[in-house]
C-alpha cells in the first residue's frame, strides 16, 4: 500500500516516510509566529489545544501530588502521618482537580481541539474566538479553585453534598464551588463549538458515515456537555447561594431536601463519566485499526454505540443513591437501566477485539496503551455492574470497591487512552518522534503499577473498608501498603513520558507526515500541519478506515 | 470476629442475607470471567498470532456481521440481567421488615452514633444485638448526612437529617464485628465507628439488665465530649477561646468569683454544663459557653459527667 | 475577517476566513446560538423542576409564599417582554429589507422595554422588602417565619428571577453595543445576520419569563 492520497501541493510530491524538515519550513503552525502574544491570543485550534495540554498537565501534577498525600497517609492505619483534616483536604482536592481540571477537558480540549478540524477537513473550528475564550474561562475557574487550595483547602469531597458543604464545613468551599461552576461554562463552550463544527464544517464528501469514530465520540460527548452541564451549573449556583447568602433550597433546617442536591449533582455527574470515557473510546478506535492495519470492525455499530451511550447515560443517575433513602421503585429502575448501559459498551469492546483478529499488528507504544485500556476498561466496567446490582451495592457502596471501580475506568481507561493518543499523535502535533523503547517501558510501568495500586482496593472494599477514611482498622493495613507501593511504580510510569516527550521536542527524530501508515485526513497533511491545516481542499476517501485489510461491513457493503 | 487476620480476603458473614449476597457476587464473578477471559485471551492471542511479519491467514470470509453484533450485544446482557433480578429481590427483601422485628432507634451526629434499645437503654458508637431475632433499625441524623454500615451483615443505609430511613436484618452468628459511618460527614468521619456485638438472646437480656448497658462507658463519654463541641474550647482547639482545661478537674478545689471555694464533684460539673452562668469562676474571662439545658439528653449528660470524672491529667499531657 | 463583501446589495455579510461559504457561516452562527439556548433552557428547566418538586413536598407553604408574589407586576412584566419581542421581530424584518434607520429605532425600543422590565422587577423586589419577604436578611424579621418551609420557595423565587434578570441585563448590554454598531453606515451589508442571531437570544429571554411567570406566580395561587 502507499498512502499517496495527499492532494496537498508540497507534501504530495514527498515520500511520506522522509521527515518533513521542521526548521526549514517555518510556515507550520508551531513556527509561523513565535511571540508570546501569538500564543496567548491565538485563534488557531491547534495552538489552543497546546494551551490546554500545558494546563491540564499542570493540573494532573497537582492532582497527583494530592494522590501522593492520600497514599502516603494510608500507609499507617492510625492517621499518624497527617491529621484527619489534612487527609480530607487531600482527597477532596485530588477528586476536584482530577475530575474537573484534568479528566473532563483532557481528551476533548486537547486532541478534540487539535484533531476535529483536521479529521473533517476544515480550516478551524466554527468559532475560533470562542475557542480561545473557553480556555480563558477554564483558567479563570482554575484560579478560583487553586485559590481555595492555597488559602487552606476544601474538605467536602468532590461531590459537595449538602448540608455538609452549605452549613457545616468551615473550609474554603465557596471559591472551590465558584471555580467548578466557571469551568462548566468552558465545557459548554467547547461542546457547542464541536457540535456546530461537526455539523457545518465538514469538507465536501465528508458524510456522517465517513467520519472517524473519534469525531463521533466527540460529537456524543459534546451533546452531553450541552445537555448535562447546565444542570450542575444550576445545582452549584443554588449551593453557592445557600452557603453565601442563606438563599437556597437544600437546607433541612427549613424542610429543604439535601437529597435533591444529590439528584441534581448526579444528573450531571453520571453523564459526566461518559464525558470522561467516550473520547477515550474514540482514541482507541483510531489507534486499534492503525496498528492492526485493518478496517474498524462494525463501524456503524461503534458509531451508533457512542450516541447510544450518550443517551442512556442520562437515565441512570440514581445508581449513586441506592442506599440514600430513594424509593424502591426508583432504585429498581435505575439498577435495570444501569445494566442497559453495558450493551453499547460491550459493542465497543468486542468490535475492537474483532478488529485485531486477522490484522497485521504492530505493538508500538500507542497500541500497548490501547490494549491496556481495553483490559482495564472491561474490568472497571464490569465492576460497575456489580455496583449496579442492588444487593451488592448495599454492601460495597461508599467503600474502596467504588474507588477501585472508578480508577479502573478513569485511570486505567481514560488516562491510558490519553497517553496512547498522546504518543499516537505526538509526531503530528510536534513534528518529532518520541523514543519508542522508553515509550514501551513506561507503558509497562503504568500497567503494572496501576494494577498493584488499585486491584487490592477491590478486596479492601469487599472486606468493608469505607472510602474517605483518614484512619482505618489495622487489619486493612497490608493491602493498603501494597496499594501505596504500587502507586510509586505508577508515579514512575507517569514521570518517564514527561521527560522523554519533552526531550523529543529538541532531540527527537523528525516525523514524516504519516509515520504509522494510518488513515484519516489528519495524516494527509504535513507534520506539524500548516496554520490552516490543508494546502487545498482535502480529498475524502470513499470509506472510513480504508486500511489494506478490510473486514466485511454489516452484510451490505462488500469489499 | 473483630480480630481479623491481616490477610483475610473475605469478610465474615453474620446473616443469611450476607451469605446470599456473597453468593451473588461470586456467581457474578464467574459470569464476568466467562465474558472477559475470552476477550483477554483473544487479544493476547491475536496480538501474537497476527504480529506484523508473522505468516498467518489474513483473509476474511465475508460473514454477515450484523448477526455477530447483535449476539454479542444481547447474550451477555441477558445473562447479566439474571443477577439484576437476584440482587433486586434480596434488596427489596431487606427493605420490608417482618412485623415481629424489634426496633432500635439510631441517631447519627458529627461524629458519633447513638443507639436506643426498645427497652430504653442507649449506647454510644457500639451496638449490642441478639441473634435469631429480626431487628429493625430506624435511623436519622441531627446534622449532616451519615450512613450506618454493617459489613458483617452486608448492609448500609443513609442517616438523613430530615427524615427517618430504616433497614432490617436477622443475624445468625455471634461475635464482634465492625460498624462504620460510610457517608463522608466531615473531619472525623473515619472515627465515627464502633463495634457491633451479636450475642445469643440470653446474653443480650443479661447485657441489657446488668451488663454494659448500665455502665457509663468512658469511650462513649469521650465521643459525646467531642460531639457536643466541649473539646473544641476546653482542649484549646478553637483559637481565641480561653476555656479552662477540664483534665483532672474532677475532685479538685475550684475558686469562684464570689469568693467561695468548692470541690468540683459530679453535681458541680452537671450544674455547670446546664447553666454555665451560675458559679462564675474567679478570674474567668467573658462567659461564652452556651447552656446545654434542653440540648443534651439526660443519658448523654450522665456519660459526659462520667467521662469527666475519669479525665485525668497525665504527667506527659496524654489524657486519653 | 477578510474584507470581501460576498453579497452585493444593501443586505449581506462578510465571510470569515475559515469558512468556505457564506451559507456555511450563516448556518454555523444560527446553529451555535440554538445550541447555546438549549443549554440555557436546561439551566432554567432545572430551576423550574425544583420549584415543582418543592410544591409537591410542601404544598401549603408554597401556596402561602406564592400568595405574597406581586401577581400584577409579574403580569405587566409579561406584557412588557412580549412587546419587546415584537419590536425585536420588527427589527429583524427591517434588517432583511435593509431599512437601517427604522431597524435601529426598533432595537432602541427593544432595549428600552427590557429596561422597563428591570425597573418593574426592581420595584417588585422593593415591595417584597417592605413586606418582610426577604428571609435571607438576618436583621429583618421574615413575614412567614412561622412556616419555615415557605423560605425554600421564596429563596427559589429570588434565585430564578435574579438569574433571569442577569440574563436580561446581559441582553440589554449586548443590545446597546449592537445598536451602536448597527447605526453606522454599511452595517447591514457586512453583518446583517448578527441581528438575526441576536434576535434568537432575545426571544429566548422572553420565553424563559413566559415559563417562569406561570410556574412561580400562577400555578401556586
Ligand atoms: C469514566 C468514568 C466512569 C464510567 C465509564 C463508569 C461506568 C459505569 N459505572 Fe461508575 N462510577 C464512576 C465513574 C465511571 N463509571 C465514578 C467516578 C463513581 C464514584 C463517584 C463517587 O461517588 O465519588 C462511580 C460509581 C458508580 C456507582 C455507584 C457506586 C456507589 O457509590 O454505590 C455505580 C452503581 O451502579 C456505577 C456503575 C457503573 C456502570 C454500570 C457503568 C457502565 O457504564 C460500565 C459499562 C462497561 C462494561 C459493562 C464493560 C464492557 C463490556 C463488556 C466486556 C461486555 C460484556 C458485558 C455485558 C454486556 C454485560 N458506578
Ligand atoms: C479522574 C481522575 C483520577 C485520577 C487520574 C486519579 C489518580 C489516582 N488516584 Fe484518585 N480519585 C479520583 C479521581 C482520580 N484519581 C476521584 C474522583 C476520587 C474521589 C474523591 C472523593 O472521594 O471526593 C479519588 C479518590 C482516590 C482515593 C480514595 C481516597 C479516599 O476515599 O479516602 C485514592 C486512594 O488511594 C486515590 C488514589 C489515586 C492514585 C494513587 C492515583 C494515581 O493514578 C495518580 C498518580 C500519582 C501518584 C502515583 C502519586 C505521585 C506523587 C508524586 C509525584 C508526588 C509525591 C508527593 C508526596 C508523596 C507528598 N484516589
Ligand atoms: Cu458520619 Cu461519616
Ligand atoms: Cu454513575
Amino acid at each position: 500500500m502507499s498512502s499517496a492520497g495527499s492532494l496537498q501541493g508540497e507534501a504530495a510530491a514527498r515520500d511520506p516516510h522522509t521527515p518533513s524538515p521542521t526548521l526549514d519550513r517555518p510556515d507550520d503552525y508551531l513556527h509561523a509566529q513565535s511571540t508570546l502574544r501569538s500564543w496567548f491570543l491565538t485563534t488557531d485550534h491547534k495552538r489552543i489545544a497546546l494551551l490546554y495540554l500545558a494546563s491540564i498537565t499542570a493540573f494532573f501534577v497537582v492532582g497527583a501530588v494530592a494522590a501522593g498525600f492520600v497514599r502516603l497517609a494510608l500507609v499507617v492505619p492510625d492517621g499518624a502521618i497527617m491529621t484527619n483534616d489534612t487527609y480530607n483536604k487531600a482527597f477532596t482536592i485530588h477528586g476536584v482537580v482530577m475530575v474537573w481540571f484534568f479528566l473532563i477537558p483532557s481528551i476533548p480540549a486537547t486532541f478534540g481541539n487539535f484533531l476535529i478540524p483536521l479529521m473533517i477537513g476544515a480550516k478551524d473550528l466554527a468559532f475560533p474566538k470562542l475557542n480561545l475564550a473557553s480556555w480563558y474561562v477554564f483558567m479563570t475557574g482554575a484560579l478560583f479553585t487553586l485559590a481555595a487550595v492555597v488559602l487552606g483547602g476544601v474538605d467536602t469531597g468532590w461531590t459537595f453534598y449538602a448540608p455538609l458543604s452549605t452549613a457545616f464545613s468551615n473550609t474554603w468551599v465557596l471559591p472551590a464551588l465558584i471555580g467548578v461552576t466557571i469551568v462548566g461554562f468552558s465545557s459548554i463552550l467547547t461542546g457547542l463549538n464541536f457540535v456546530v463544527t461537526i455539523h457545518t464544517m465538514r469538507a465536501p464528501g465528508m458524510t456522517w458515515f465517513r467520519l472517524p469514530i473519534f469525531v463521533w465520540t466527540h460529537y456524543a460527548t459534546s451533546l452531553i456537555f450541552l445537555l448535562a452541564t447546565p444542570v450542575i451549573t444550576l445545582a452549584l449556583i443554588l449551593l453557592i447561594a445557600e452557603r453565601a447568602f442563606h438563599v437556597g433550597v437544600f437546607d433541612p433546617a427549613y424542610g429543604g431536601d439535601p437529597v435533591l442536591f444529590q439528584h441534581l449533582f448526579w444528573f450531571y455527574s453520571h453523564p459526566a463519566v461518559y464525558i470522561m470515557v467516550l473520547p477515550g473510546m474514540g482514541v482507541i478506535s483510531e489507534i486499534v485499526p492503525a496498528f492492526a492495519q485493518k478496517k474498524l470492525f462494525g463501524y456503524r455499530f461503534v458509531a451508533y454505540a457512542a450516541i447510544g451511550l450518550a443517551s442512556v447515560t442520562f437515565f441512570v443517575w440514581g445508581h449513586h443513591m441506592f442506599v440514600n433513602g430513594q424509593s424502591d421503585l426508583a432504585s429498581l429502575a435505575f439498577s435495570a437501566l444501569s445494566f442497559a448501559v453495558a450493551v453499547p459498551s460491550a459493542v465497543k469492546v468486542y468490535n475492537w477485539t474483532a478488529t485485531i483478529h486477522k490484522g497485521s499488528l504492530r505493538l508500538d507504544t500507542p497500541m500497548l496503551y490501547a490494549m491496556g485500556y481495553i483490559g482495564l476498561f472491561v474490568l472497571g466496567g464490569l465492576t460497575g455492574l456489580y455496583l449496579a446490582t442492588l444487593a451488592i451495592n448495599q454492601h460495597i457502596h461508599a467503600t474502596y470497591f467504588v474507588v477501585a471501580h472508578f480508577h479502573y475506568i478513569m485511570v486505567g481507561g481514560t488516562v491510558l487512552a490519553f497517553l496512547g493518543g498522546l504518543h499516537f499523535w505526538w509526531p503530528k502535533i510536534t513534528g518529532r518522534m518520541y523514543s519508542e523503547p522508553w515509550g514501551r517501558i513506561s507503558a509497562l510501568f503504568i500497567f503494572i503499577g496501576f494494577n498493584v495500586t488499585f486491584f487490592p482496593q477491590f478486596i479492601l472494599g469487599y472486606l468493608g473498608m469505607p472510602r474517605r477514611y483518614a484512619t482505618y482498622p489495622p487489619e486493612f493495613q497490608l493491602l493498603n501498603v501494597l496499594s501505596s507501593a504500587g502507586s510509586t511504580i505508577l508515579a514512575a510510569g507517569y514521570l518517564f513520558p514527561m521527560v522523554y516527550l519533552v526531550h523529543s521536542l529538541w532531540f527527537g527524530r523528525r516525523a514524516p507526515g504519516n509515520p504509522w501508515d494510518a488513515k484519516g485526513l489528519e495524516w494527509e497533511t504535513a507534520s506539524p500541519p500548516p496554520p490552516h491545516n490543508f494546502a487545498g481542499v482535502p480529498r475524502v476517501p470513499e470509506v472510513p478506515y480504508d486500511y489494506p485489510i478490510q473486514a466485511p461491513e454489516t452484510g451490505r457493503q462488500h469489499t | 470476629m473483630k480480630a481479623q487476620s491481616a490477610l483475610a480476603l473475605w469478610p465474615p458473614a453474620a446473616s443469611a442475607t450476607a451469605v446470599e449476597t456473597d453468593h451473588i457476587i461470586l456467581g457474578f464473578t464467574v459470569l464476568t470471567l466467562l465474558l472477559t477471559v475470552p476477550v483477554f485471551l483473544a487479544i493476547t492471542y491475536f496480538a501474537l498470532r497476527y504480529r506484523q511479519g508473522e505468516v498467518a491467514d489474513r483473509t476474511t470470509d465475508g460473514r454477515r456481521s450484523v448477526l455477530i453484533e447483535i449476539s454479542w450485544m444481547l447474550i451477555p446482557y441477558v445473562l447479566t440481567l439474571f443477577f439484576f433480578g437476584w440482587g433486586a429481590k434480596l434488596f427489596i427483601d431487606s427493605r420490608h421488615p417482618p412485623p415481629d422485628a424489634m426496633v432500635v432507634e439510631a441517631v447519627g451526629r458529627q461524629w458519633m452514633w447513638k443507639f436506643q434499645h426498645p427497652t430504653g437503654q442507649s449506647e454510644i458508637n457500639d451496638l449490642h444485638l441478639p441473634i435469631d431475632q429480626p431487628v429493625r433499625i430506624r435511623i436519622t441524623s441531627q446534622d449532616v448526612i451519615h450512613a450506618l454500615y454493617l459489613p458483617a451483615l452486608r448492609l448500609q443505609i443513609a442517616a438523613l437529617p430530615d427524615r427517618t430511613t430504616e433497614i432490617w436484618f436477622k443475624a445468625d452468628r455471634t461475635g464482634t464485628y465492625r460498624l462504620y459511618c460510610s457517608e463522608y460527614c466531615g473531619t472525623d468521619h473515619s472515627v465515627m465507628d464502633g463495634n457491633l456485638t451479636l450475642m445469643t438472646q440470653a446474653a443480650y437480656q443479661d447485657w441489657l439488665t446488668h451488663g454494659g448497658a448500665q455502665q457509663s462507658n468512658v469511650a462513649a463519654g469521650r465521643a459525646i465530649y467531642e460531639s457536643y463541641g466541649c473539646a473544641g474550647c476546653h482542649d484549646g482547639a478553637v483559637a481565641g477561646v480561653k476555656a479552662p482545661a477540664l483534665a483532672g478537674l474532677y475532685g479538685r478545689a475550684v475558686h469562684l468569683a464570689d469568693g467561695r471555694t468548692i470541690t468540683a464533684d459530679a453535681d458541680y460539673i452537671r450544674a455547670k454544663i446546664l447553666n454555665p452562668n451560675a458559679n462564675r469562676l474567679a478570674g474567668g474571662g467573658k462567659q461564652v459557653m452556651p447552656s446545654f439545658a434542653g440540648v443534651i439528653p439526660a443519658d448523654d449528660l450522665d456519660r459526659l459527667v462520667g467521662y469527666l470524672k475519669s479525665y485525668h491529667r497525665v504527667a506527659d499531657g496524654e489524657t486519653r | 475577517m477578510s474584507a470581501d463583501p460576498a453579497a452585493a446589495g444593501p443586505v449581506g455579510m462578510t465571510r470569515a476566513e475559515h469558512f468556505a461559504t457564506i451559507g456555511q457561516q450563516r448556518h454555523a452562527a444560527t446553529l451555535g446560538m440554538w445550541a447555546w439556548l438549549l443549554t440555557e433552557l436546561l439551566l432554567f428547566a432545572g430551576l423550574f423542576l425544583t420549584a415543582l418538586i418543592l410544591r409537591l413536598l410542601h404544598p401549603e407553604a408554597v401556596q402561602a409564599a406564592a400568595g405574597h408574589l406581586k401577581f400584577w407586576i409579574g403580569a405587566a412584566n409579561t406584557v412588557v417582554l412580549l412587546c419587546s419581542s415584537l419590536t425585536m421581530s420588527a427589527a429583524i424584518e427591517l434588517s432583511r429589507l435593509g431599512w437601517q434607520r427604522m431597524m435601529v429605532g426598533c432595537l432602541v425600543a427593544t432595549a428600552s422595554l427590557g429596561a422597563l422590565f428591570l425597573v418593574l422587577k426592581g420595584y417588585e423586589y422593593y415591595a417584597d422588602y417592605e413586606e418582610h419577604m426577604m428571609p435571607f436578611l438576618a436583621r429583618r424579621p421574615y413575614a412567614l417565619a412561622e412556616q419555615p418551609a415557605t423560605r425554600l420557595f421564596v429563596n427559589l423565587y429570588y434565585v430564578a428571577t435574579a438569574l433571569h434578570a442577569v440574563h436580561l441585563l446581559t441582553g440589554i448590554a449586548i443590545l446597546v453595543g449592537l445598536t451602536w454598531k448597527a447605526s453606522r453606515p454599511g452595517f447591514l451589508q457586512r453583518h446583517q445576520n448578527w441581528i438575526e442571531v441576536y434576535g434568537l437570544y432575545w426571544h429566548f429571554i422572553d420565553l424563559i419569563w413566559i415559563i417562569a411567570f406561570p410556574v412561580l406566580y400562577v400555578v401556586n395561587r
